[in-house]
């Protein structure tokens, strides 16, 4: 067991590494010079004085290893369009996102949990197809057309729920902080609510087809006991996706962002995108992909040590 | 019961007394302000983010030696009296500029505002040996204040500025030179970025906190020195919002108080929760800049005029919601610069058809234009549907339209860059709403042959000998009124030469909650925010 | 031969956006005829499926015909017209912000949204599938390469990648679908690798060396038939992602731009008009959500009646 967690974890060495890669050739692939785009009218000399100033002179390769080095020892280097330094750009807007995606998580993942364990127990009944139906709407939804439908429910017809922002709270446990997070949460949670629902049904019908369950009953286990070991099987499968499906929520708020004006880390990519600003750019896809990294080598090894058959082997 | 009801009576003395003495003071309830930025302008005092980023921190936090005169809706924009009292240029050495410097004013961080204040401001900004000097706020400004060559103290209270030719319009250019404090920047480490989060300026506010891409708040300035500008307002908070739809609804769920720009579809509904809607004209044009490069159609005067001619300009202001005026120049024909023009810029297909068939297009040889735009940007109104509603309109001739769509900086590289050039992206023209506040920025900035970039902003190239000896002439002209006529005349000119095509004036609409009061929208691109509260 | 029968390798196959499920892949010397004829008997069995893909014909017949269907000109403006309710005369669904027939936009629109949904699957089942079964054949050090290289790619969340190399090449429609494409790459060539790495160890595979069959003739018979059908209902799943990620995209302002007609460009369009026309202006978003919600039901059909599980 140890040694699969250290050879997985030895193996997200290099990925991380060529992630790294891609998202610094990615920022680089975009047309025009990073620094004319963002400081305008300026003249060549100021220019060519910048670019030596951000090493935008040196060629790329050693760009990058420069660029490396210093995101290793979390210098992210500084904006180019207001020069502040980006890791404190950075890291707020993460913490935002993290706040929304751990709600959005524990809303979908909770609800999708009990749904599709329902739905899976009671495959072909009404409940089933009510499920099931909500549940192929919830992974088709285009969620940012969501966000808009309830921004109209919820907070401009109704005025229950502000429409945007995070509002200006101090501490995020009050309902103040609450009412601002609540449609970005529903948004967000729908596509992996679905997701966890459908799997969780998915994997409960093919446990309760298997030979075990029959057996089990036949000794005339309760069924309370037996939901114990329905549980204990799916889990497995269900926390591998529920892992996915949270750092997927993470890298891919920038819609609900978008719509929401959520100063999360979406937000601040869309932002980043269109103003150019190459260091904001590199270092929010970069800490997103590499939480995406993380998540699947923690996801792996829960995996490895919740699976029955693991810990019986 | 007795002493409930006495409990109560004193209760409500005593709120009347706090309300009563809270009017004395400032209204205690923030003003929360939907910006269609999408990040807070820069806090240095040289605003980013275009025009809206002077508006939000720029006059709000800073004095410039002159400042616009704002409160007065009827005017064209005027400039008045900053932090000089008066300036005149020198009558033997009309190069020469004379300011004199208002006395006993204090910078926000107590620290006093004079000569030395102003030598530092134009270092920081203009002298790229200076220690101070930067290169973010230099770009903001530069641009603006392009006659400037040199600048000297004369004593503690006067200042004086050599201009690189005599130009009546320098006043004007001043206007765009924020000044902040020296003290602030030591305070900051001598270090821009930290500087912008406790900047100081002489403003009627200033900067309390700055969540950058969320939120600032601004406070006001109890010891301002124009008695008449003290806030009214205790709060400021400035909160970008770049989706219409977004800030729209915020303030229809309450969230904001005031937003900027809300979309035309949205009035209609915001009126009926009783909001306030206000617009006023301001010196903002929508066109295409043309080129006139070599081999450019846009030589030919025919299609110039044909292309205005089939524009249906009265179309768009409903498409606007009527929020918007149709344009027959760079100002709108009531300006005082508007002057007597031939030409009538007006809908007429037909006369368009027949201009372009005598340029020698047809149907089987149609006319093609490729345009530059952004789906969004400062002062491009809505950009999308407008361009759209264009390109229907030039279909109409038998004019191909197309457009090239970009991001907002694209356009305004492409525009720096001047026509042809690889920012450009081989199209014939481009999208971007221009400014007319001053003199030097409405007319010699954008159509001086002395501005093709990169001297300038003359994107188009337009060389025209006639127009720079008219504006010459202007320029030279320091008496007020006659340089008005001139301007006038060479305004007419660039309407008979037909050099841009011309659609609308922006009306500026903004959006208020029904408790918001004091707002009173000048015919500028800068509005004044200090007699602006939201009652109780 | 009952499909239900074939030996079986599993195969973890993940849908961006996500689920990751195993997928049992009937394999063996099928003989197609009557496997695709079960399977066939089964979707006509299945009243959903057969709904939803009644639906997509539609559309897509809709798509492909437009210009002689004698629709309005769906780029005509005229601002008198603006946002008329849906059930007008001459408008069946009304009019959008410029004036122009939603109805016609919206067929239109299908066009460019459809195209987004299926085109970059179709390219990267090409790159991937090719990738994946040289990697599987090949093995070794050419799989090592390719497997890492894609282990790379699958390391970003499908939306930020695709946001990433859209922002990084600039807005447009071709760029769209180079950033979904790849997307999709990683995901396919993991499931093609897997499946021919499992199958190339199997007996019958291993027969059909000995006997002296060509490495064409194997792929061809052995492998790519027992592929293609899972493939293919995991394609479908992945055209339902394309369109709402290609919409996203549109709706950010990274994909398509005006005057096209698209499903996400006019859901971002229209969303200033929603108090005016609350019913017109959710109509792209609705569009988009049904064509998505049909390749995942259509998905889903296929499924069982291939008897794939995942």
């Amino acid at each position: 067991m140890l040694y699969y967690i250290v050879r997985r974890t030895a193996y997200a060495m290099p990925i991380a590494f060529g992630v790294s890669l891609v998202v610094f050739s990615l920022v680089h692939l975009a047309p025009g010079d990073p620094l004319s785009a963002v400081m305008g009218e300026i003249d060549a000399r100021l220019l060519a004085e910048m670019r030596a100033h951000f090493g935008y002179d040196k060629p790329l390769y050693l760009q990058y290893f420069i660029w490396l080095g210093n995101v290793i020892v979390g210098d992210f280097g500084v904006s180019l369009r207001t020069g502040m330094p980006v890791i404190g750009i950075l890291l707020p807007a993460a913490a935002n996102t993290m706040v929304l995606g751990v709600l959005a998580s524990a809303l979908g993942f909770t609800l999708g949990t009990v749904a599709g364990m329902v739905s899976g127990y009671n495959h072909g009944t009404w409940v089933d197809k009510l499920v099931s139906s909500a549940a192929i709407s919830g992974v088709s939804m285009p969620h940012y057309w969501l966000a808009i439908i309830l921004v109209i429910v919820f907070s401009v017809e109704l005025g229950w729920l502000p429409a945007m922002g995070i509002g200006n709270v101090p501490t995020l446990f009050s309902w103040a902080a609450l009412k601002h997070m609540i449609l970005p949460t529903i948004a967000l949670a729908a596509i992996p609510g679905a997701i966890v629902a459908r799997t969780t049904r998915a994997c409960v019908m093919e446990i309760l087809n298997m030979e075990f369950v029959e057996a089990l009953r036949a000794r005339g286990l309760t069924e309370r006991r037996i939901l114990l070991h329905v549980t204990r099987n799916a889990l497995p499968t269900v926390l591998a996706v529920m892992g996915l499906q949270f750092a997927n929520l993470l890298g891919g708020s920038i819609l609900v962002e978008t719509v929401f004006s959520w100063p999360g880390t979406g937000y601040l990519l869309n932002l980043a995108i269109f103003d150019r600003d190459m260091p904001v750019l590199q270092g929010t896809i970069l800490l997103l992909a590499m939480f995406f990294v993380l998540t699947n080598l923690v996801v792996d090894i829960l995996q490895t040590v919740t699976d029955p058959r693991m810990s019986r082997a | 019961m007795n002493r409930f009801r006495s409990k109560s009576v004193v209760m409500v003395l005593a709120m009347a007394g706090l309300a009563l003495s809270g009017a004395a003071l400032a209204q205690k309830q923030p003003l929360r302000i939907g910006m269609t930025l999408s990040d807070i302008p820069a806090t240095n005092g040289a605003p980013d983010g275009g025009f809206e980023g002077y508006r939000m921190t720029g006059y709000t936090m800073f004095d410039a030696l002159i400042n616009w005169k704002l409160d007065d809706p009827k005017v064209a924009p005027t400039l008045v009296p900053g932090l000089a009292t008066e300036w005149m240029a020198d009558a033997k050495d009309r190069t020469k500029w004379i300011f004199k410097l208002r006395k006993g004013v204090k910078f926000h961080d107590g620290t006093d505002f004079n000569a030395d204040a102003v030598i530092w401001n134009m270092e920081k900004l203009f002298n790229k040996e200076a220690p101070h000097f930067d290169p973010r706020q230099s770009t903001q400004v530069r641009g603006r204040i392009l006659s400037l060559k040199s600048w000297r103290k004369v004593d503690d209270l006067t200042v004086e500025f050599t201009t690189h030719s005599p130009d009546a319009t320098f006043p004007g250019q001043t206007a765009f030179v924020l000044l902040s404090s020296p003290a602030a920047y030591e305070k900051g480490g001598r270090n821009w970025a930290k500087t912008a989060l406790l900047p100081a300026g002489t403003g009627p506010f200033r900067l309390d906190r700055l969540v950058p891409r969320e939120r600032a708040e601004l406070v006001r300035n109890p010891t301002y020195w124009d008695a008449k500008r003290v806030a009214k307002s205790e709060r400021i908070v400035l909160l970008p919002i770049p989706e219409a739809t977004t800030r729209a609804s915020a303030l229809l769920s309450g969230q904001v108080d005031f937003i900027e720009a809300p979309p035309p579809d949205f009035i209609p509904r915001l009126k009926s929760q009783g909001m306030q809607i206000t617009a006023n004209a301001y010196p903002h044009f929508w066109p295409y800049f043309m080129s006139f490069r070599e081999g450019s159609p846009w030589l030919d005067i025919r299609v110039r005029k044909a292309v205005n001619l089939a524009i249906d300009r009265d179309g768009i202001v409903k498409l606007l919601g009527g929020f918007a005026v149709p344009a027959k120049g760079i100002v709108e024909s009531s300006h005082p610069w508007f002057g007597r023009p031939a030409f009538d810029v007006k809908h007429d297909p037909a006369a368009a058809r027949k201009l372009l068939a005598e340029a020698g297009y047809s149907d089987a040889k149609p006319l093609t234009l490729k345009i530059l735009v952004a789906p969004s940007g400062s002062g491009q109104m809505l950009p999308r549907p407008m361009n759209e509603y264009i390109q229907q309109n030039l279909r109409a001739v038998g004019v191909n339209l197309e457009l090239v769509t970009v991001d907002w900086e694209s356009v305004r590289n492409c525009r720096r860059a001047g026509a042809g050039t690889p920012p450009c992206q081989g199209t014939d023209g481009v999208n971007n709403s221009s400014q007319t506040m001053d003199e030097f920025g409405a007319f010699k900035r954008v159509y001086g042959s002395g501005s093709i970039p990169p001297a300038g902003f003359n994107y188009m190239h337009y060389r025209d000998p006639k127009f720079d000896a008219m504006i010459e002439k202007a320029f030279n002209t320091f008496d007020d009124k006659l340089r008005t006529q001139l301007l006038a005349e060479a305004h007419a000119h660039l309407v008979d030469q037909a050099v841009d095509v011309w659609v609308v004036h922006d009306v500026g609409p903004r959006a208020m909650s029904s408790r918001v009061r004091g707002f009173v929208q000048a015919k500028n691109w800068f509005q004044d925010l200090a007699p602006v509260y939201v009652a109780d | 031969m009952s499909p239900s029968r074939a030996p079986k390798v599993t195969v973890s196959m993940e849908v961006p956006l996500g689920v990751t499920q195993a997928l049992d892949v009937p394999v063996g010397t099928l003989q197609l005829r009557t496997y695709w004829q079960t399977v066939w008997q089964r979707v006509l069995r299945d009243p959903v499926t057969l709904a939803c893909g009644g639906v997509l014909l539609v559309l897509i017949a809709a798509a492909i015909f437009a210009p002689w269907l004698g629709l309005s000109d769906p780029f005509a403006s005229d601002s008198a017209k603006r946002l008329l309710p849906v059930g007008s005369p001459d408008h069946l669904l009304g009019t959008d912000e410029l004036g122009r027939d939603m109805l016609s936009r919206l067929v239109y629109g299908s066009r460019l949204s459809l195209t987004m949904g299926v085109v970059p699957v179709i390219a990267a089942l090409a790159i991937g599938g090719v990738l994946g079964l040289v990697a599987g054949f090949v093995g070794g050090r050419v799989n090592m390469l390719i497997m890492r290289v894609t282990d790379v790619f699958y390391a970003f969340p499908s939306i930020l990648l695709a946001v990433a190399i859209a922002g990084s090449l600039g807005a447009g429609v071709a760029n769209t679908l180079i950033a979904i494409t790849i997307v999709f790459i990683p995901p396919i060539t993991r499931v093609t690798e897997s499946v021919t790495t499992q199958l190339r160890a199997m007996d019958f595979v291993e027969a059909a060396r000995a006997s002296g069959a060509s490495t064409y003739a194997i792929i061809r018979t052995h492998i790519l038939g027992n592929v293609l059908g899972p493939v293919f209902v995991y394609a479908t799943v992945l055209v339902s992602v394309s369109i709402v990620i290609a919409a996203g995209l549109s709706f950010i302002g990274l994909g398509a731009s005006p005057p096209d007609a698209e499903w996400g460009l006019m859901l971002n369009t229209l969303r200033t008009s929603i108090f005016l026309a609350p019913l017109i202006s959710i109509l792209p978003g609705f569009m988009i959500f049904i064509a998505s919600m049909c390749f995942n039901l259509i998905s889903d059909g296929l499924r069982s009646a291939m008897d794939v599980r995942f």
